[in-house]
């Protein structure tokens, strides 16, 4: 486990937490709880252009390259998805799929970090 | 909620593009169905409230297992065909049921119950299999020993789906579209 995972892995949790917590108070999605998920994004964002760096340096990713890229890529939708959706029906409920945007991103780059390594 | 439910529903068309815009020309059309009761047009719909949790995950599991059963046959079938087949099978579930309880009308309820219900056989068969047939099932689909890699959430995820489902089953008299 790498440092891109640990931030994702604080990230996401305080993301969560952030979120869970709105849902159950029963408020409707607000700045902290999109902002949150927003972050996660710019965790993703960090652990893109990291990777990038990494690979031009010239450093193997010893899983399959293709399937590195592609949970990156697919992490990376989660967040805006997620905020879309919350967005178009801004209840409690919305919060606990923001909720699932940080646990998702953390399990994924736990499986990131497995690849790369 | 039910109010909860009934401005949501008039919000919808303004914010445009959505799964089940297609529903709310129904009410609009048939007038024997909307002006009475308001509550018809809610009812049928799967994705509003605790709805849209359940849809965000199955869109999860519908992702992540279309992408491991495509890499999986792709890559590997031939060491386990059976059990790879199997994540396809899987993975069109959770497509199925996704797009289904996105959808509204009685129709879509229907697929959507179907849908979870071959999920629910299909999590207890292939986990009680994983667990006594090792070998046919070497532990690599997401319904193995009941879904334990993905922290038993296929498992959970068709028993929340019926509750939700009878919830807001559509009401008879009126749920002929």
């Amino acid at each position: 486990m790498d440092a891109y995972f640990f931030i994702i892995l604080a990230v996401g949790l305080v993301s969560t937490a952030i979120c869970l917590i709105a849902g159950i108070l029963r408020k409707a999605p607000n700045d902290a709880t999109i902002l949150s998920v927003a972050a996660v994004e710019v965790a993703l964002v960090v652990y893109l252009v990291g990777s990038v760096v990494r690979v031009i340096a010239g450093e193997p990713i010893a899983g399959e390259a293709w399937e590195f890229w592609g949970y990156l890529a697919t992490a990376m939708l989660l967040p805006p998805a997620a905020i879309y959706w919350a967005i178009l029906e801004r209840t409690r409920w919305s919060n606990f799929v923001l909720a699932a945007v940080g646990v998702t991103a953390l399990v994924m780059a736990a499986r990131m970090n497995q690849i790369w390594y | 909620m039910e109010e909860e439910h009934n401005v949501n529903d008039d919000q919808r068309p303004a914010v445009g593009k959505t799964p089940d815009g297609d529903h709310h020309g129904t009410p609009a059309g048939n007038s024997s169905e909307a002006p009475g009761n308001p509550d018809v047009p809610a009812r049928n719909t799967r994705n509003t409230g605790p709805g849209r949790l359940l849809i965000a995950v199955y869109a999860v599991f519908a992702l992540s297992a279309t992408a491991r059963a495509g890499y999986q046959i792709l890559t590997k079938f031939s060491e386990a065909p059976l059990a790879y087949l199997l994540s396809a099978f899987a993975a069109v579930v959770y497509v199925v049921a996704t797009v289904s309880l996105a959808k509204a009308g009685s129709t879509w309820f229907k697929v959507s119950v179907a849908a979870v219900l071959v999920e629910l056989v299909g999590v207890l068969v292939v986990g009680a299999l994983s667990v006594f047939d090792s070998v046919q099932f070497p532990h690599e689909t997401v319904w193995s020993l009941f879904g334990r890699g993905y922290a038993f959430i296929p498992l959970l995820l068709p028993i929340l789906g019926l509750a939700w489902l009878y919830r807001r089953r559509p009401v008879r008299a009126t749920a002929a579209p």
